[in-house]
């Protein structure tokens, strides 16, 4: 994508370009469909109920969902977050989570805290992002409830062993919450072959949608106390709010036209297949981080390569520069456009070293071509030896 | 007089499961607003031919779909129907 725009290197904040057919299905939902999904009961509203019932499906497909009513909508994977610890957690309840989780689910958690409603005890992660699994099996108590676990971290990419994980947390009979923001449509997710609980999701990044889309899995026999409710278009009669999946979380008219971007997202992903997308990134990350390699006085975290552990987040440092500096001159002078600092997960740049200074992090995608990377290589060695000069 | 039958549902969400679990079987069958004269949790309803009601639930209820009730409607041009609530408990055919 080396055209008239910049050089993107921030997939994980939100991916760009998006397939074509997705501005074309939001356009079409706003001026030809948008009747209000659930309400009327007109044509206009069928079709608005047509396609958020397939984009439920669709997700169900991909994820490995049988019953698409427990795929529930929500704003994005914060929300998501929020729908899933604040409606499962009861009072008194101890809650585990690793430290490369974002700010979606250490403020969440830190309110709970707060309020006396639970504890907490985070499992450190080494200085590559991969969570302390030795530790993990004593930080049990006879009252926890839920484990919490980043996938894909957005610092260093680390993507965290979910089979182990929920294995380990299973056998104590504890729930597991996955925060999927980077790793849903760039890696395999089988929520039922990987033992996910809850699942949160969102809509822009890997799944290629619009933003203010996103969701939250919940496996059956999870029965979530509803965030918010109100409008469903149904039992409009009843001052209750529907008990049953999905209504029973979702209030208020769904993003009609986010989600028929979305399903068009979803659909390119499984028509090139969730294994190819992988494959493709993967060999960007690695020829980033061999291109990155080359260039003496920086610092990668987490220069692991090997197949299926890394999402194409990559964190780096240059030895006596500010990385909000390396940033700014990055898009200045070249035209690239990526993220620095401390990308809202604190406690990850703790593990990896990292606090309060932050990375300069670039994450391609799929879309992105291995010119790009050149380009880039070229002008941070450029950056590096004038920081070093 | 015509008479076709409907079967109410208690959200959206299972109206619209129907419709796509039903549309790769054999019956006939129509999502429509839901008859004024019906009561309903949900505004959309599907409309059959009374003969296939029984066996269009059956196969419903297979697929774990929650359903709220079945009526029988008499029309009759622009005249309010005459609506028989049916009772298919057992999976009698009302």
């Amino acid at each position: 994508m080396s055209n008239n725009f910049n050089l993107y290197f921030d997939n994980a904040a939100t991916s760009w370009p998006k397939p074509e057919a997705v501005y074309g299905a939001a356009e079409i939902q706003m001026r030809e469909a948008s009747g209000n999904p659930g309400r009327s009961g007109h044509t206009r509203t069928l079709e608005s109920d047509r396609l958020i019932y397939r984009t439920r499906e669709t997700l169900g497909r991909l994820f490995n969902i049988p019953d698409p009513s427990r795929v529930v909508f929500a704003y994005n994977a914060t929300d998501a977050l929020n729908i899933g610890l604040k409606g499962f957690l009861e009072q008194g309840t101890h809650v585990l989570f690793t430290a490369m989780e974002h700010n979606s689910v250490l403020r969440p958690l830190q309110r709970l805290r707060r309020e006396g409603l639970i504890t907490s005890t985070m499992i450190p992660c080494f200085s590559d992002g991969y969570p302390d699994l030795e530790y993990l099996e004593s930080a049990y108590q006879p009252n926890t409830s839920l484990l919490v676990v980043n996938h894909g971290s957005n610092v260093t990419g680390s993507v965290a062993p979910l089979d182990k994980i929920a294995e380990s947390a299973h056998n104590r009979g504890v729930k597991v919450l996955v925060d999927a923001a980077q790793t849903a449509g760039v890696i395999s997710i089988d929520v039922q072959k990987e033992g996910i609980d809850m699942l949160a999701f969102t809509g822009h990044k890997g799944l290629l949608g619009p933003t203010g889309t996103g969701g939250l899995y919940v496996a059956p026999g999870i029965d979530l106390k509803p965030l918010r409710e109100g409008g469903t278009g149904s039992q409009s009669e009843s001052d209750t709010h529907p008990q049953s999946m999905p209504e029973r979380l979702e209030a208020g008219t769904l993003n009609s036209a986010g989600l028929a971007g979305l399903l068009e997202g979803v659909k390119f992903i499984l028509e090139q297949t969730i294994e190819n997308i992988c494959q493709v990134e993967e060999e960007l990350r690695r020829y980033l981080i061999d291109s990155l390699l080359e260039i003496k006085g920086l610092k990668i975290y987490n220069p692991e390569t090997e197949a299926g552990r890394s999402v194409a987040v990559v964190s780096f440092t240059v030895d006596g520069a500010d990385c909000g500096e390396i940033g700014y001159i990055l898009e200045s002078t070249y035209g690239v456009l990526c993220r620095t600092g401390l990308h809202c997960a604190p406690l990850a740049h703790q593990a990896i070293g990292t606090f309060p200074e932050g990375t300069v992090r670039l994450s391609p995608g799929f879309f992105t071509n291995k010119k790009d990377i050149d380009f880039l290589a070229k002008a941070l060695k450029e950056i590096v030896q004038l920081a070093s000069g | 007089m015509a008479s076709s039958c409907y079967i109410t549902f208690p959200t959206t969400f299972f109206a619209i499961r129907a419709e796509s679990i039903l549309k790769k079987q054999p019956y006939a069958f129509k999502m429509v607003p839901v008859p004024r004269i019906i009561s309903s949790s949900c505004g959309t309803a599907l409309r059959c031919g009374c003969e296939d009601l029984a066996s269009i639930k059956e196969y419903l209820l297979q697929h774990d779909l929650e359903l709220e009730g079945f009526y029988k409607l008499e029309e009759e041009g622009l005249k309010t129907p005459i609506v028989v609530p049916l009772d298919l408990n057992g999976g009698g055919s009302g």
